[in-house]
């Protein structure tokens, strides 16, 4: 090891241990690589560990979502006999809406298929949905001059019989559910062999409410609930966070109470969203009478839940304003108003709308606080305004994954899938918008 | 203020050197400065002339920048910061009950000490003082004021044909004097400027010092600089401050090769500080 | 905080070389001074021309003292007491190498006497012997003067100086009777007085060192004033120190 024209300095240090300062630090540097190359390592499985995790999820719903995108359906061909229907070409809508198709459908199969007995019939039958009569209706709605008229369509099936087509047709009969009977299996069959039974794109799942029957119920009502419910969140919580976080940040006197307000802000913010629920219900149900289940009232709830987010963001926004533009400002007489509208904010505020945006898209994925509020009710119908009863899609999905049908199963898959657009669509507009407005100079 | 009351507070004074002058702009008196419960400056009387450019030098956290601040009530957007004493801009006292502080800082300008334009064009941040103050009628006027302002600062040829492109895009020098032509283009009687070279380089710190020399001409100008050397260049008085205390004015040649009082000359020197 | 130490203690180190070496100089010239003397004195020719060769050390000393001044100048930026030490030690380098210079010529005339078998000439020995000590004290004293900052001292030097001019002066009229006396010591009366005007620069240049340690210690630039003048100056010219400000009044330093 001891070199012969090392110089004092390195012989003392020789003496010492035998190596050279040169001979420790290269020994050092392998444990100190060894030690870098396994902290890699870490880093490495945790990210890969999370990213498998993401990716299994997505496949999951994915796999079992896409499916309710599908719906299995029947193409028919009935003729709409107006003496059975009581109806004209001249009926009124009303008139329609009283006629009797399940009645009609039910004529028209025994018709072709035969059966032999009631319990037959009644197997025959439950291979229908229960919506089939209300499709033919709603044709009949928009043109009334049907009547009597043949027509073709796609006769929507039963949510079993559409789970059978789409995943169990391949297998074995032995393994098929117990939910359809050979007779039944056998008709399908028969249909399947005519070149009938075919899958199409689910448009009533976009465009119809809840319903108990899944090959009917759709999220229609419970996104324009969630649109109605973000829009009446957003009014409020936006000039209300942005109005509470300028005057805390620039106008409000450093003393006691102000900092007691800041505090409070904060702790707001790590509240359970079930007590933004309950504290909703009490005042502005029980003291404000606002009607339940209303997105006016989850927006109000929802409000009191994001204004924190949005208050904490836009304060974080507003100090990282440099003080030297305030300074600038100031130093050429600018007021404290000037130098707020015309400095801090235009500067702050691509901080304030990623904030705003954040706090959106965690009252869209809220559920909570709206269970407490009522806005869990079986709700068919498609809200038209913020005071109409209606659900949001977070709560959809947990009603719909509390539903037995198999069907329901995927609808869930289904709804959680446009959620997750929703949230995409949301955050790529903040991102967008942030873009937009930072003026990047 | 009359005679013989200046003359009791010159009397009064423990400053060495010459801290009064004849053609009197702002004069301060027995000013004494607070941060919460910390005395940042004690019992200051100074007087800045007309014309004259007065460099205040001393070891970090001496009180100058503080002092320069009280100047324009700049301290007053610090909530704990509370000034005693008499600050007279040209015989009024600008801590007087009902002094706005909007007018006296279009009075008495600033320029600091990392260049900060807004993040808007160089027009639009030279126009923002006239606008907000309402100096100009019409378009016309304000182009006029801001092509004036920029040719004072020596930035015009530099920028004439990118009026219009961001402030922030141009080099630090360069921001620097349009600070000051954003400063200029309120026409201001005082400019204060708090180490204006200290994040620049030489030459964009050469070309500043001359055009603080030619700004002389019209404004008074208070300057605190880290750099002794730019304090000989460009002052004609110079102020050492020393922990608080005003210790020393003095014309500068005197205060660089001959200073009265000890604690100057140990920091001149660079014995501390 | 000690204020006799600059943070630098490169700057320290520098500005106490420059003073040293200048105070080193000084000891040689002084000493070329009074070998001077002596030698044509004593008609020392051995003497006179060893100080011949040692004129080139003083000259070399000049220029290595000057060029480390520059040095300070450029690298340090010097200000107020340190300005004025290495102002004032240039300045004072410059005199002490002429003094070097006046002594060489004292020694050159040594020897020119020496080859021209003059008999040893004692016209004006008393007034060479008076005006040598006297401005070899006065070159020490305004070196001493210049080593502790003494201003009593350097006006001291300056008194003398106007003493050496007189004594100058009284020779010239001595030299004058014996030039008219005797028209054949003419040349060698001139010798004498080249020999007694060199006396009096040397004491000239110790004036203007001392007159520089009055502008190291107050700042005042005395060159080309009466003594008068220049006492007032000293008296005026008070350094205030920290006592004058009552130190309690400052709040405890950092």
């Amino acid at each position: 090891m001891t070199k012969p024209t090392a110089n004092t300095m390195t012989n003392n240090f020789e003496k010492n241990s035998g190596l050279t300062t040169r001979d420790k630090v290269e020994k050092s540097l392998a444990r100190r690589r060894a030690k870098e190359t396994r902290f890699r390592l870490y880093g490495m499985a945790s990210v890969l560990f999370g990213v498998l995790c993401l990716i299994a999820l997505f496949t999951d719903i994915a796999s079992k979502g896409t499916a309710a995108f599908k719906q299995t359906s029947l193409t028919t061909s009935i003729t709409l006999d107006g003496d059975y229907l009581n109806l004209t070409k001249d009926s009124t809508v009303d008139e329609i809406r009283f006629a009797n198709f399940d009645g009609l459908i039910k004529r028209h199969f025994a018709k072709e298929m035969k059966p032999k007995s009631r319990s037959d019939k009644r197997e025959l039958f439950k291979l229908l949905s229960s919506g089939a009569g209300w499709q033919i209706q709603e044709m009949l709605i928009a043109d009334p001059t049907l009547v009597n008229s043949s027509i073709t369509f796609e006769l929507l099936m039963d949510d079993d019989v559409d789970q059978w087509f789409k995943h169990d047709r391949q297998l074995s009969t032995a393994e098929t559910n117990d939910r359809l009977s050979d007779k039944q299996l056998n008709w399908l069959s028969q249909w399947i062999e005519q070149d009938r039974l075919d899958t199409h794109f689910n448009t009533l799942f976009f465009t119809n409410g809840d319903s108990r029957e899944p090959e009917l119920a759709g999220i229609h009502g419970a996104i324009k609930g969630t649109l109605l419910t973000l829009m009446v969140t957003l009014i409020l919580s936006f000039p209300i966070g942005i109005a509470a976080a300028i005057y805390l940040e620039e106008f409000a006197p450093r003393n006691k109470l102000t900092e007691i307000v800041e505090i409070n802000i904060n702790n707001l913010a790590a509240v359970p969203s079930i007590i933004f629920g309950l504290l909703g219900m009490a005042i502005f149900i029980n003291i404000f009478g606002v009607s339940r289940s209303t997105p006016l009232l989850g927006g109000l709830v929802l409000t009191l839940m994001t204004l924190p987010t949005i208050i904490i963001s836009a304060r974080a926004a507003i100090k990282s304003v440099p003080p030297s533009i305030r300074e600038a400002a100031y130093g050429l007489g600018a007021s404290k108003n000037q130098v707020v509208f015309h400095h801090v904010l235009p500067l702050a505020m691509p901080g304030m709308l990623t904030g705003t945006i954040i706090g959106m898209a965690q009252a869209l994925g809220e559920t909570a606080p709206l269970l407490m509020i009522g806005m869990v009710a079986f709700v068919v119908d498609v809200p038209g305004f913020i005071n109409d009863p209606s659900t949001v899609l977070p709560v959809q999905i947990f009603l719909w994954s509390d539903s037995p049908e198999r069907a329901f199963l995927e609808r869930t898959s289904g709804a959680i899938l446009v959620l997750l657009s929703f949230l995409i669509v949301m955050n790529t507009t903040a991102v967008i918008l942030r873009r937009r407005l930072e003026r990047r100079w | 203020m009359n005679d013989t009351n200046s003359m009791k507070l010159i009397e009064n004074h423990k400053t060495t050197g010459e801290p009064f002058s004849k053609d009197v702009k702002i004069s301060a008196r027995n000013v004494d400065v607070f941060y919460g419960e910390k005395q940042a400056i004690y019992d200051a009387s100074l007087d800045i002339g007309k014309n004259e450019v007065i460099a205040l030098i001393g070891p970090s956290g001496c009180g100058k920048s503080t002092f320069l601040r009280t100047l324009n009530r700049m301290n007053d957007t610090i909530d704990i910061c509370r000034v005693k004493g008499d600050i007279l801009l040209d015989n009024e006292n600008i801590y007087g009950a009902h002094v706005d502080t909007v007018p006296l800082r279009a009075r008495v300008g600033m320029v600091f000490q990392k260049p900060n334009p807004f993040p808007k064009s160089i027009y639009d941040n030279v126009a923002y003082g006239p606008r907000i103050h309402g100096l100009a009628q019409s378009r016309v006027e304000l182009d006029e004021i801001v092509e004036k302002s920029l040719k004072r600062a020596g930035l015009w040829n530099e920028v004439k044909d990118r009026l219009h492109a961001p402030g922030t895009g141009l080099s630090g020098g360069q921001q620097q004097r349009l600070c000051i032509a954003r400063t200029i283009a309120v026409d201001p009687e005082v400019i204060l400027m708090d180490e204006p070279c200290s994040a620049l380089d030489p030459i964009a710190t050469a070309k500043i010092e001359e055009l603080i020399d030619e700004l002389r001409e019209k404004y008074t100008i208070a300057i605190v600089t880290h750099s002794m050397q730019q304090a000989a260049r460009v002052s004609q008085r110079t102020a050492y401050f020393h922990l608080g205390q005003l210790v020393e004015v003095n014309p500068t040649e005197k205060v660089f090769t001959k200073p009265e009082h000890k604690l100057t000359e140990a920091y001149i020197t660079g014995r501390f500080g | 905080m000690n204020f006799n130490q600059h943070i630098s203690q490169q700057f320290n180190a520098d500005l106490e070389a420059i003073r040293t070496q200048m105070l080193a100089m000084g000891g040689l010239v002084q000493r070329q001074v009074s070998d001077a003397i002596a030698a044509i004195l004593n008609g020392d020719t051995t003497s006179a021309n060893k100080i011949i060769k040692r004129e080139d050390d003083v000259d070399e000393m000049e220029v290595n003292i000057d060029k480390e001044c520059t040095h300070i100048l450029v690298k340090r930026q010097p200000a107020a007491s340190d300005l004025r030490m290495v102002i004032a030690v240039s300045r004072v380098v410059r005199d002490l190498e002429r003094m070097g210079d006046e002594a060489a010529k004292v020694a050159i005339h040594t020897l020119e006497f020496a080859n021209s078998n003059q008999a040893h000439s004692k016209i004006c020995h008393q007034a060479i012997r008076h005006m040598g000590t006297a401005v070899v004290k006065m070159t020490s004293d305004a070196l001493d003067a210049f080593a502790r900052h003494d201003i009593e001292g350097a006006i001291e030097v300056v008194r003398s100086d106007k003493m050496v001019d007189e004594q100058y002066a009284s020779a010239i009229r001595e030299l004058s009777t014996y030039m008219m006396e005797d028209p054949r010591s003419i040349s060698q009366a001139i010798n004498i007085l080249w020999i007694l005007r060199a006396i009096e620069r040397i004491g000239d240049h110790a004036r203007n060192i001392s007159e520089q340690v009055i502008y190291l210690v107050s700042g005042a630039d005395v060159r080309h004033s009466s003594l008068t003048e220049i006492e007032e100056h000293s008296t005026t010219e008070e350094h205030l120190t920290t006592e004058k400000l009552p130190s309690s009044d400052l709040p405890a330093a950092e």
